[in-house]
């Protein structure tokens, strides 16, 4: 079997090879931090890139989120697809993610030119992880009006994600936070692993965002 | 040179190199084989005298990715998109060529070792380690749990059962303090 693999004739001339499958990157966070919204953000954004792109929701016991999304007008709906969580958030992209890896492999089989499948994960606390059977990177947002604090509580999505996104940076001084001591705390309890700071309303920042995960699962153009 | 070496042209085919140059990204899609399948491994011998096999050293967090920029030790670019069905390991190979070769290493893991004193503090401590989602294993009555962070993270988790001497630390001893 090694043998056959090793000599199967190039499928193409490129001289970059077709890569197999959709990548996948998740997309987690507290509620109310801005996945949504980031994603309404990212979209456009790695659409313009030329990157075909779907998305998987997830909810407690609804598909809020997905319908969000669906009537957005940015996304073709069928490309949205919802999973219902029940009341355990993170067991569906943690513990045990089948729900999320048989919705992703249906976008997979549904729309063979998609590049990159986003799971956005339900609303959940600070040790919400994901499962890297699930995805190939991943990032976690929390928000600037849920505490100057939460880098410090070290909370395991905090610590784990790929790239931390600090959003609503705006909002700094009417909520009481020093933003600049928030973002260096971050990076301390980081290690110096990437961290972005972002508006999802005004859209500042979000190109950065979308390099950092085109880079991260070689969705570059 | 022997025949079999000029098979590396065909096998060159699954991992491009984006302009055939040392030192540029190279495209790995698929795992060629096991280092120590031993074709395989005659290969990587002859590599080792005529050309170089280079190493990428990945930890056991993120072998589970498919999707992945890696350096090599002689800081060759590598961008890694494998197949759902594929996954890394320890010794995979990911390029063969005449004279180069890439393959994959885990860093060593480190393991902190528990040893709970009776078997109340045994189900205290599993207790603490299920809650907190660590990835353990067995060692007679031992339990080890995975770092991925410095082990005083993890003991200032379970200070309690340390403090009361429930719970010893047997390595690294060290950190015992």
């Amino acid at each position: 079997m090694m043998l056959d693999r090793l000599f199967a004739p190039t499928p193409d001339g490129q001289s970059r090879p077709a890569l197999h499958g959709a990548a996948r990157i998740g997309i987690g966070g507290p509620v109310g931090s801005g996945k949504t919204a980031l994603i309404e953000q990212l979209l456009p954004m790695l659409q313009a890139r030329g990157i075909s792109v779907a998305v998987i929701t997830n909810d407690l016991v609804t598909a809020e989120d997905a319908e969000r999304l669906r009537r957005s007008g940015i996304i073709d709906p069928a490309r949205v697809l919802a999973v219902e969580a029940g009341a355990c958030p993170h067991t569906v992209i943690r513990e045990d993610p089948t729900l999320n890896l048989l919705a992703a492999d249906e976008l997979d089989e549904r729309f063979p030119d998609v590049e990159l499948v986003i799971i956005e994960s339900g609303g959940d606390n600070l040790a919400s992880t994901f499962s890297l059977d699930l995805v190939d990177w991943w990032i976690f947002v929390i928000d600037v009006a849920g505490g100057g604090d939460i880098p410090r509580k070290r909370g395991p999505g905090v610590l784990q994600c790929d790239l931390l996104v600090v959003n609503k940076i705006d909002l700094a001084p009417h909520v009481g936070v020093d933003l600049a001591q928030m973002l260096a705390e971050a990076e301390a309890v980081r290690d110096g692993r990437p961290i972005i700071g972002t508006n999802c309303r005004s859209g500042f920042h979000i190109d950065a965002v979308a390099e950092a995960i085109a880079r991260a699962v070689l969705v570059e153009r | 040179m022997t025949g079999h070496l000029h098979h590396h042209h065909h096998h060159a085919e699954h991992a491009h190199s984006h302009d055939g140059g040392a030192g540029h990204a190279i495209t790995v899609t698929t795992i060629i084989g096991s280092r120590i399948d031993p074709m395989l491994s005659r290969w990587l011998h002859d590599i080792q005298h005529h050309g170089q096999v280079e190493t990428i050293s990945l930890e056991t967090r993120d072998m589970a990715r498919r999707r992945l920029r890696a350096i090599t030790d002689h800081g060759t670019e590598c961008m890694i998109a494998l197949p759902r069905t594929e996954c890394l390991y320890d010794g995979a190979v990911l390029l063969m060529e005449d004279r180069r070769a890439i393959v994959v290493r885990v860093s060593q893991e480190n393991w902190l070792r528990l040893r709970p004193v009776t078997a109340a503090d045994a189900l205290s401590l599993g207790y603490a380690a299920g809650n907190l989602h660590w990835r353990v294993r067995f060692t007679g009555g031992d339990l080890e749990i995975a770092l991925e962070e410095p082990a005083d993270t993890y003991l200032a988790r379970i200070a309690d059962l340390i403090e009361r001497g429930r719970v010893v630390v047997v390595t690294p001893k060290a950190r015992a303090a």
